[in-house]
């Protein structure tokens, strides 16, 4: 079985571990700068607010204390999706992140009965330790598990984990009442397409004949329907859906600990992944780096790190995601380990035509679009990385606006969460920092 | 190959950092001797791996008020908490009350289970019907004279 750990409104979540009074209240996660609203609450999605909103339309509603608002803190969500996927490697024989939120979990040697067990252990452990809510879809493929996990998010009846088997009356129910379009990577054009030929739901997708599948539409989506009946024929590498995040990773030829190589490896991730990002429209608002060594080595020092950098503004620039890698990486190296691998995530993705330029923030290299055209048109012509840049700007500025960031609970000392000794200490504690007036 | 200078702290929990330990694994001069130190692990001793037994589940928090000085905390005093641990009497406890987050010792008052403080001016808070909420147990308790 294939299992999916997804944690439920995870931005918001990670707030909430550290300021309980969030609990139970409409809280929203605004992007760089403060822009738009990027990650919501169940109770803010109850009352109908929108992703993208723009954060100043919110402005009254905040200051009559009935939402808050945070600015996002790509830090603490950083480290706790760090956490999170410790926490899984301890308990599970192979994880793959997949995203900050969205982790794989393989339960080969399982039985279906185990899963559901091992899944609910989960979800209570997760929730103990971390503070986190997530949900849990088992299935024998990543498609299922996928769909699994929407449906243990959306229906109160699984209880947060929920395991299909490919044939079953449950899961043939279930599909049938799936539109099309809710199956992974599927994207709206698509379904379009697929209503024309009939198929509305993802049962419609699993029975279609697969040859027609693959002469009228595409292999991909061939396989898609293979995965729906229980096959498995998606690797990792498959699973970067368009418009959702980006991801270049690799293995060393050679495991090393030389910070230059290492430097090297996730320049050329992030070149990789800028090329991808910029091939689909699209710009990133944060990037994760990450580094492995050899966990089949427990004779070596292991060594898991991630580090999650928010870019200034939304943008599909190389330079701008170098900066970012060059920042991260100075965060996580520490010499002495053998790291087998390494890899640029790009993040919280928006189409470059919706993302309107703030007049707060105007572009200082407005004439990268061209530069980057350019540089994409000869690579694609002359070979992969015929053109790369060499030195970046050492020294951008970094000056987020982040008016309503909470703390960096969990990486800066000065930063900590606070408990009173006793109810009140904290107000007082202030208190008494504050200058007399 | 140097630690970063870079005053930004590490985007990494903080439990995770190793310390930074010097290598013994040099030899003795140049005469062609071994060093006898050199069968030995280079290794000192780490405070991380005393105090932090689960990286993952331990968090850092800082500690506000007075009323638990009796028990050894102080105000502005490291907490490591880790969330692995179930808690039992006799613990410090990092607890969620009415949207506050409180430091309580975990103990019996006439019988039944309560937050006790170590100060008179503050009651023992029962835990029976109320939406007490635990979030973690304090494993050690920093205080630092010199900063």
């Amino acid at each position: 079985m294939i299992g999916l750990v997804d944690a439920n409104n995870f931005y918001v979540s990670c707030e909430r571990v550290f300021d309980p009074s969030l609990e139970g209240r409409p809280v929203g996660v605004m992007s760089n700068n403060d822009g738009c609203i990027i990650a919501r609450s169940a109770e803010m999605k109850a009352m109908e607010i929108p992703m993208g909103m723009p954060a100043f339309k919110l402005e009254a509603l905040r200051r009559r204390g009935e939402i808050h608002l945070k600015s996002s803190n790509y830090e603490l969500y950083g480290d706790m999706s760090a956490r999170l996927c410790q926490l899984l490697r301890d308990a599970c024989p192979a994880v793959s992140p997949y995203s900050i939120d969205e982790m794989f979990i393989y339960l080969e040697e399982f039985t279906d009965r185990q899963c559901q067990i091992i899944g609910e252990w989960l979800r209570r452990r997760i929730r103990r330790h971390l503070g986190l809510p997530v949900c849990v879809g088992l299935a024998p493929t990543h498609t299922l598990a996928k769909l699994a996990n929407h449906f243990a998010k959306t229906m109160p009846d699984f209880q947060g984990v929920c395991l299909l088997q490919a044939d079953d009356t449950t899961t043939a129910a279930l599909l049938r009442q799936t539109p099309v379009g809710s199956v992974w990577g599927i994207g709206r054009r698509l379904a379009e397409r697929l209503a024309v030929s009939k198929i509305h739901t993802a049962w419609d997708l699993r029975e279609a004949d697969v040859q027609q599948l693959r002469k009228r539409f595409s292999v991909v989506l061939a396989r898609t329907a293979l995965e729906l009946r229980g096959t498995p024929c998606l690797h990792m590498n498959d699973l970067d859906q368009p418009r959702h995040r980006i991801m270049t990773s690799r293995s060393f030829g050679q495991p090393t600990g030389v910070k230059g190589q290492v430097h090297d490896a996730l320049r050329r991730h992030a070149q990789r992944s800028a090329e991808k990002l910029r091939q689909q429209q699209s710009m990133a608002r944060a990037v994760m780096i990450f580094l492995n060594t050899n966990r089949h080595r427990p004779d070596q020092r292991q060594y898991f790190p991630h580090a999650m950098i928010a870019l200034p503004a939304p943008s599909d620039d190389t330079r701008a995601i170098l900066d970012a890698v060059r920042q991260g990486l100075e965060q996580i190296y520490r010499p002495g380990y053998r790291f087998i691998k390494a890899g640029v995530m790009l993040l919280d993705l928006v189409d470059a035509e919706q993302h309107q330029l703030s007049l707060l923030n105007p572009p200082s290299r407005h004439r990268y679009p061209r530069l980057m055209a350019t540089l994409d048109d000869i690579n694609r012509r002359m070979g992969q990385g015929t053109i790369s840049f060499g030195m970046t700007n050492a020294d951008a500025a970094w000056q987020l606006r982040c008016a309503h960031r909470s703390h960096r609970y969990t990486t800066r000392w000065d930063e900590l969460m606070q408990a009173g000794t006793h109810p009140g200490a904290i107000r007082e504690c202030a208190l008494r920092k504050q200058p007399l007036p | 190959m140097s630690l970063p200078s870079s005053p930004v702290a590490p985007a990494l929990p903080l439990t995770f950092q190793p310390l930074p330990y010097s290598s013994l694994q040099g030899r003795a001069g140049f005469s062609g001797f071994p060093s006898p130190a050199q069968d030995y692990e280079p290794r000192t001793l780490d405070l991380n791996t005393r105090l932090i037994k689960n990286p993952t589940q331990t968090f850092y928090l800082s500690a506000a008020g007075d009323s638990m000085e009796g028990w050894g905390i102080f105000e502005g005093d490291l907490l490591v908490v880790d969330r692995s641990i179930k808690p039992r009497l006799g613990h410090i406890l990092v607890a969620m009350l009415d949207d506050e987050v409180l430091i309580k010792r975990y103990a019996l008052y006439r019988g039944t289970p309560h937050l006790c403080s170590a100060h008179p001016h503050y009651p023992p808070l029962p835990l029976e019907d109320t939406d007490c909420q635990l979030w973690g147990v304090v494993r050690a308790v920093i205080h630092e004279y010199l900063r």
